[in-house]
């Protein structure tokens, strides 16, 4: 690119000319080639065909520091500048006999007598045995040989370290996802890295591998098969980080379009612009929904993606496909960077949640209202039926034993929490003086809870109800399930306390139920807490 | 004695019974136990009291309402509560006394003496007076008040903006919540001794005492010594 400025300056280039044929005059600097043709549609049978390119030369150059030219041509081809033969590329004309040599991109010396200023001619006496509609030259620079060399030497170190940069990162993923499998942005991630990372390759390995013309396509439809895979899976991620109603279907749809216009390449550019365009206006679609959404990160994607589209008209397409795919991998590895952040505060988060809880757990049997109302119904017991007392007593250290139990564990046994709320009702009993029963159905031994959600809920049914006229207040926990969820109901059949049903707002003990069930179930969970005709009723669902 | 008490605990209701009709003996005309705050709501509103012995924490809701209720009529409150923590607020709401879970006889005992000895409460914390206005409850902070007239089984409060509140407690119930910045000069004044600009001697020993507004209070004759003794 830098060398641009300089050629025209140094040298200015005619149009090329073609005729099929083979005569060693064509080579000549003077010979006249008004009649030739400035395209071969097909040079077929690998028949040779000259072309002639006149280049005026407007500065001599330094006898230290020899001009030369960049050629990108398809075909082998003998070179000649003013008639005289300077390189060889392959073997034109027999082709077939002596196999494929020579490479796609070459670099030529001009002898330095040979470029003093005005008119010269730069004539290839060329065969394309396998490609015979070929007939052109894609590239052709005039330049200092030495900086035509180092030019594209530097380029392509720059762009393999860019490369190596996405190999890392690309390892960097996917050993991020081997730790943990569920997460499958990650692991689409480091994919999108390595095929970035085998685009780039793909695209400067022409700098050192010798390519030969008939195996060009072949460089093609790798680039163009990357290419296909980076454009489904750049949306594809975007789409797990900015969900949308309908996804399967729409991309169903995507990959069908993108399908079809990789299996309808005509002209390679095309295919590949059209992907990249496809891709473009996709993603674009995503994250502005994500924007609409107002979800984390989608702002600054949809500036990347929006900053992809001066860049790619003002630049080439192979460069603006390389600055563009970078910024959008950037922005989604900024996008992956806040939602590592997001799982590290949620997990350091769950880790207070869950200290609180086993706190608040421990609290259940100090807190005041307990402790202090029982330990005076205690002392009265024991000044006035101390053997009452005892019994009392005995019941309080049962349910102290079973909640030391329990104490630091998420799950317990059906049984066990069972035993606490029947080891309460005891206590209650006596500090209340009301009797309590407690009745249960179909309960599944086997099954686990998170502890003292029972108990909370028994709690609530006591703190809020008034005996019936027997002065019994019964209590029922029933436990169903099928394929598809648990459910325990838990009934109280009491006197409500009037009003208090009405406008009873979320407690502690309730938000220490939710908070226990998230803990254990995620959102696999239900909880219906409702006043009944009878007293209250409790449904807790656990959805497998 | 009339007494209420609200508590949903049976056990410590019928222990709080018992101990009060020992420390009352024949002096206790009724004693009623209530377990729901409607309900001791209800009773309050119908019934003559001298005395609400209340658990702050009833069926899970906050007892709150229910001593603002309480500490606004004619009897005195006292509070039996598991929660230590709350004894400031009520005293600053003036209950005669926070006795706090577990308690003893003893302990019983002290707080109910003090309905009968009219000796004034110890921590003096009381922040505010509540008074009954129509639908509601108002508190009175400390501060904006003057002094207080008795007005036979009510007393008025006059206040710093000149306003005049009624309250249902009598001038020597309210006497021994008031802290000691509050003095009794007359049998139906307190007032409050911060307030006093100057104490004039009137012809034929009559005392008055002049507050900073202007206010002119009669000082008891019988009260001028002490007052005098503590105060100048």
């Amino acid at each position: 690119m830098t060398s641009c400025s300089q050629e025209s300056t140094m040298a200015k280039k005619y149009e090329t000319v073609f005729k099929v044929g083979d005569n060693h005059e064509w080579a000549g600097k003077a010979f006249n080639h008004q009649n030739w043709q400035k395209r071969l549609r097909l040079v077929s049978d690998g028949q040779v065909f000259w072309s002639r390119t006149k280049i005026d030369i407007l500065e001599a150059s330094d006898s230290l520091k020899p001009y030369g030219f960049y050629l990108h041509a398809y075909g082998e081809y003998e070179v000649f500048w003013d008639g005289v033969l300077i390189g060889k590329n392959g073997n034109p004309g027999q082709e077939k006999a002596f196999g494929k040599t020579g490479k796609m991109w070459n670099t030529y010396n001009i002898p330095n007598h040979l470029t003093r200023k005005g008119s010269h001619v730069l004539a290839l006496r060329s065969s394309l045995y396998y490609f015979p509609d070929h007939t052109r030259i894609a590239e052709l620079e005039i330049n200092y040989y030495d900086d035509l060399l180092t030019d594209r030497i530097i380029e392509s170190s720059y762009m393999h370290l860019f490369a190596g940069a996405f190999l890392i990162a690309s390892f960097y993923f996917l050993f991020l996802f081997l730790s943990n499998k569920k997460e499958y942005a990650t692991l689409i991630f480091s994919i999108c890295c390595f095929l970035f990372f085998a685009l780039i390759l793909a695209e400067f390995v022409k700098a050192y591998l010798p390519i030969h013309y008939s195996q060009h396509v072949i460089q093609l439809q790798i680039i163009g098969s990357l290419m296909f895979g980076i454009s489904f899976l750049i949306p594809f991620y975007l789409s797990i980080q900015f969900p949308f109603p309908k996804r399967k279907l729409l991309f169903v749809i995507y990959t069908g379009i993108l399908l079809y216009i990789f299996f309808s390449r005509y002209v390679f550019e095309l295919t590949a612009n059209n992907m990249v365009l496809s891709m473009w206006l996709f993603s674009f679609g995503i994250v502005t929904f994500g924007v609409y959404k107002k979800t984390k990160g989608a702002r600054l994607l949809l500036l990347t993606l929006i900053l992809y589209m001066p860049i790619s008209l003002v630049t080439p397409f192979d460069k603006s496909l390389f600055v563009g795919f970078s910024l959008i991998l950037l922005g989604m590895f900024y996008l992956l960077s806040l939602r590592i952040k997001e799982q590290r505060l949620a997990y350091e988060n769950s880790l207070v949640q869950s200290t609180r809880l086993r706190l608040e757990l421990l609290k259940k049997n100090i807190q005041p209202h307990f402790l202090m109302n029982t330990l005076t119904s205690l002392i009265d017991w024991v000044e006035e039926a101390p053997e009452k007392g005892v019994l009392f007593i005995e019941a309080l250290a049962k349910e102290f034993d079973l909640f030391n139990q329990i104490e630091n564990k998420t799950l317990i046994p059906i049984s066990q929490e069972i035993a606490l709320c029947r080891a309460h009702l005891e206590i209650m009993e006596y500090r209340k003086e009301i009797n309590y029963s407690w009745q249960q159905e179909g309960i599944d031994i086997e099954q686990k809870i998170p502890p003292a959600i029972l108990h909370t809920l028994l709690e609530n049914g006591i703190t809020h109800s008034l005996p019936l006229k027997d002065n019994s207040i019964k209590f029922k926990l029933i436990f169903e399930s099928n394929s598809h969820y648990k459910c325990y109901t838990f009934l109280t059949y009491a006197t409500s306390v009037k009003q208090a049903t009405i406008k009873r707002k979320e407690g502690t003990g309730i938000k220490y139920i939710k908070a226990r069930l998230t803990e254990s179930y995620n959102s696999k969970w239900d909880f219906i807490s409702e006043p009944t005709d009878h007293g209250w009723k409790n449904t807790l669902k656990i959805y497998s | 004695m009339n007494i209420l008490i609200i508590e949903d605990e049976s056990r410590i209701a019928k222990r709080i019974e018992r101990m009060t009709r020992d420390i009352f003996g024949d002096t206790l005309q009724s004693l009623k136990h209530i377990n729901t705050l409607d309900e001791a709501l209800r009773f309050i509103e119908n019934n003559s009291l001298d005395l609400v012995l209340l658990d702050l924490n009833l069926n899970g809701e906050s007892g709150f309402d229910l001593l603002t209720t309480a500490v606004s009529e004619s009897f005195h409150t006292i509070i039996i509560s598991a929660y230590k923590e709350q004894a400031i607020t009520a005293f600053e709401y003036g209950v005669l006394d926070f006795v706090p879970k577990p308690f003893n006889k003893d302990r019983l005992q002290q707080a109910l003496n003090r309905t009968i000895t009219k000796e004034k409460i110890k921590p003096n914390e009381i922040k505010f007076l509540a008074i009954k206005k129509r639908q509601r409850i108002q508190l009175i902070p400390l501060e904006d008040l003057l002094y207080i007239k008795g007005a036979g089984a009510y007393t008025e409060l006059f206040l710093v903006d000149g306003k005049k509140e009624l309250h249902d407690k009598s001038l020597e119930k309210l006497e021994q919540l008031l802290s000691y910045s509050f003095e009794r000069v007359h049998k139906s004044y307190i007032v409050k001794m911060s307030e006093i600009r100057q104490i004039i001697v009137e012809s034929g020993s009559k005392y008055v005492a002049e507050l900073k507004n202007g206010t002119h209070i009669p000082i008891g004759r019988t009260k001028y010594k002490d007052i005098k003794a503590k105060w100048f």
